[in-house]
């Protein structure tokens, strides 16, 4: 048993600091320490910074641009970007989609998109949920027929993150309708520009735009784009879910947030005095600390030990069902030590502490998405109990 | 990082279990704390046998050399079984102080009998006033005619009515606040300086008031060297912290076992208790929390072994309190889905939180943990 770094990790997340203190664009961090969510030109301009520096995929083969980093060395890099902090890199492109093309896609597909993956030349979006398949995935209805050599896609997909920013958009349509739920799905990988996509904006309870509907009408994809086998595209989005695993716990995240709760409790005075000094206020930071750390551990022990994975193979649940409760906590605590100063509203481009409000209101979305907080516990209580 | 057992910490975790599960089942310990027994002997003489007492011991004293993360498969498994043996209080507590504090000397006329399990020894350091002020000593030593006298009041003292040696904390000079002028002693416990008041725990362990009038007693290195004293209490207690966290999770693993069993069998309404969502998603809530205890007493086992590590001075606070808190979680949902057979004292599950109840109290409560990490931020 070894908690701590080596001295060759310990050297790696030097490099990592000085890289990230040397090149990350002061008004970036400066945004996101205010509690904003990145721009679209930040998040582009960033992954093509580390990129650069060959880290914009940490866990990519070499060969396609990736930092085949090791899983303590993927810890360790995406833990000081968020401490930094800083965006990560693109989780649709780097985490969900490259990993599948890189495992199910053809040659000629991973020639074309992975570069331009690792780049942020093509923005992808993630067309699973629908209205009527949410945490039950395997019920989605969007259809694709086929046509030649092409499919025609009718549908509905909805909650889809950033569409409007996005390029592109890896989906999941029924291409067989007679198949049982899982079987008849397949992976497919659409341009936005193509005719019959529209995007229709959700605004969510942060008053931001973030969230999507978008809607497929006779929107004809070369069959070219298929990803893997027709009909098998559950296994790639089976692949491609248990790939966020790496990222679930967000524990570079809670500790940058927890941080900043810190200081802008030592800058906020209450009568005169500042709000720091406040010994319940100091236990409750002092209390997530000790909650973190402890998923931290959680968290690494999970990633970096299969004897751990066979023994609890759920442990992703584990991850995700606390991460979210611990920055849940924090968020709410944020906006708790902002206090009134922070009620004022503000378009999100006017540095105000609203947008710990907003961030705070955003973040109840955190326990719904990526399979809501029951679904974690059901699937943890089918292995602890049967 | 590491997380897993090399091939001998597994080893002794395997045959400690086997042990435990031959010599002390629930209805054993039961029968054990009915008649009376502080211990079961014959169970005691074992883990002298197979090294258990010896593990942080140093190998010129009798001992192996090894470390808390050697120690929490041993105290897991001890925890599991909820076992009576005093090896908290001799083979992490007592060990650790004479180790670090006594001379080589000292240690040898000592250790290699603490080694086999034929002396036991008792941390007699918490007082009554100091509560979780972990280094409050109020109790006092004092040289005449060239021997040492102790006079104070400790308790609770674990393991002291079976303890062939007392490990007292006392001020040689300053006022009970200060952290300078202590010294740590060895008293016998048989004299007529010492008495005991013995009783049990609400956890069926044995504990003692132990007052100290003039009792006689052999300075543990340089009596005078306050620094080293200091350093030596300070790892003894977060030795203890780490045993008692790895006591905790281990607890809590049974207990969550237990409950998830009972899910199983028990029957209402037609189907398994354990088919019912709310009960489904409160294991689920408990696995989550035992994950965590499991992790931190990890964390303080670490922390106690690589004091210079980046997170070790704030981990033994953080480990203490949160494995409290999580194993707390844990053995409420254990009680709870029992039902009534869970608060009966037949039924072993709420055993564990009786113990909980007594090594939350050590060495400091998961309270006084977040009082110190909160001014420590």
């Amino acid at each position: 048993m070894e908690l701590n770094l080596s001295p060759e990790q310990r050297a790696f997340r030097d490099d990592v600091r000085a890289f990230i203190r040397d090149r990350l664009p002061a008004d970036i961090r400066e945004r996101l320490r205010a509690g904003n969510f990145p721009r679209k030109q930040d998040i582009i301009a960033w992954q093509r910074i580390l990129n650069e520096r060959g880290w914009a995929a940490p866990h990519w083969p070499k060969r396609y641009g990736g930092a085949d980093l090791g899983q303590m060395e993927r810890l360790i890099l995406l833990d000081e970007i968020y401490r930094a902090p800083a965006p990560i890199p693109s989780v649709f492109n780097v985490i969900m989609l490259g990993p599948v093309l890189l495992k199910y896609g053809t040659e000629t597909q991973k020639e074309f998109f992975l570069p331009k993956l690792l780049n942020m030349d093509l923005w992808f979006c993630q067309g699973f949920s629908e209205p009527g398949a949410g945490s039950d995935l395997a019920s989605l209805r969007t259809s694709a027929r086929r046509e030649g050599d092409q499919y025609v896609v009718n549908g509905q997909k909805i909650w889809t993150s950033s569409a409007h920013h996005a390029d592109w958009m890896f989906a999941l349509v029924r291409t067989d309708p007679e198949a049982r739920k899982q079987q008849g799905i397949s992976f497919l990988l659409i341009d936005m520009k193509t005719r019959g996509i529209s995007v229709r904006p959700i605004i969510s309870l942060d008053g931001d735009h973030h969230l999507n509907e978008v809607f497929l009408d006779e929107v004809r994809v070369p069959v070219s784009n298929l990803v893997g086998e027709e009909n098998k595209g559950w296994d790639c989005a089976k692949f491609l879910l248990a790939n966020e695993r790496t990222g679930i716990a967000n524990v570079g995240l809670c500790r940058e947030r927890l941080d900043y709760a810190r200081e802008l409790a030592a800058h906020t005075l209450q009568a005169g005095r500042p709000l720091l000094e406040d010994v319940n206020l100091r236990r409750e930071i002092a209390t997530l600390d000790a909650e973190i750390r402890a998923l931290e551990i959680t968290n690494a022990r999970f990633l970096l030990t299969e004897s751990e994975q066979r023994r609890l193979p759920s442990f992703a649940s584990v991850l995700k069902l606390k991460g979210t409760e611990i920055q849940q906590a924090i968020y709410q605590l944020l906006t708790r030590i902002a206090g009134p100063a922070g009620l004022e509203r503000r378009t999100p481009a006017e540095p105000s502490l609203a947008a710990l409000n907003a961030r705070y209101f955003y973040s109840r979305a955190a326990s719904i998405y990526g399979g809501s907080s029951e679904v974690q516990k059901d699937i943890l209580a089918k292995t602890a109990v049967g | 990082m590491n997380f897993e057992l090399n091939e001998q910490q597994s080893a002794l975790a395997e045959s400690l279990s086997r042990l435990l599960a031959n010599r002390y089942p629930f209805e054993r310990r039961r029968a054990l704390v009915a008649a009376g027994q502080l211990h079961d002997t014959q169970t005691w003489a074992k883990l002298g046998e197979m090294g258990v007492l010896a593990l942080t011991l140093p190998q010129a004293h009798g001992g192996f050399d090894c470390g808390a993360r050697d120690l929490l498969p041993v105290m897991q498994s001890l925890g599991r079984a909820l076992a009576l043996e005093p090896v908290l209080a001799t083979g992490v507590l007592g060990a650790t102080a004479v180790r670090l504090a006594g001379s080589e000397n000292e240690q040898a006329s000592v250790l290699p009998r603490v080694a086999t399990g034929e002396t036991i020894l008792a941390w007699a350091h918490d007082e009554p006033a100091a509560r979780h002020d972990s280094v409050r000593v109020e109790t006092r030593a004092e040289q005449k005619n060239g021997q040492w006298m102790l006079s104070g009041l400790k308790s609770p003292v674990l393991a002291a009515a079976i303890a062939g040696r007392l490990v007292v904390s006392a001020r040689v000079a300053g006022s009970s606040s200060e952290s300078e002028g202590l010294a740590l002693f060895l008293v016998d416990p048989k004299q007529d300086g010492v008495s005991l008041r013995n009783f049990t725990l609400v956890d069926d362990s044995s504990a003692s008031e132990v007052k100290l009038l003039g009792a006689v007693a052999e300075p543990l290195g340089d009596p005078f060297d306050g620094r080293r004293a200091l350093s030596a209490l300070k790892a003894t207690l977060a030795a203890g912290i780490a045993g008692a966290c790895a006591d905790m999770a281990g607890g809590a693993q049974a207990a969550f076992e237990l409950a998830m069993d009972y899910l199983r069998v028990r029957k209402q309404f037609g189907r398994a208790i354990g088919e019912n969502q709310a009960l489904r998603h409160r294991a689920a809530d408990m696995l989550v929390c035992l994950e965590m205890a499991r992790s931190m007493a990890m964390a303080a086992a670490s922390a106690v072994d690589q004091p210079d590590g980046e997170e070790a001075a704030l981990d033994l606070h953080r480990a203490k309190l949160s494995v409290a808190r999580n194993a707390r979680e844990v053995m409420h949902g254990a009680i709870q889905i029992h039902g009534g057979m869970g608060v009966t004292e037949e039924c072993a599950v709420g055993h564990y939180l009786r113990r909980l109840q007594v090594l939350d109290q050590l060495f400091g409560d998961a309270d006084a943990h977040a009082a110190h990490l909160a001014a420590a931020l």
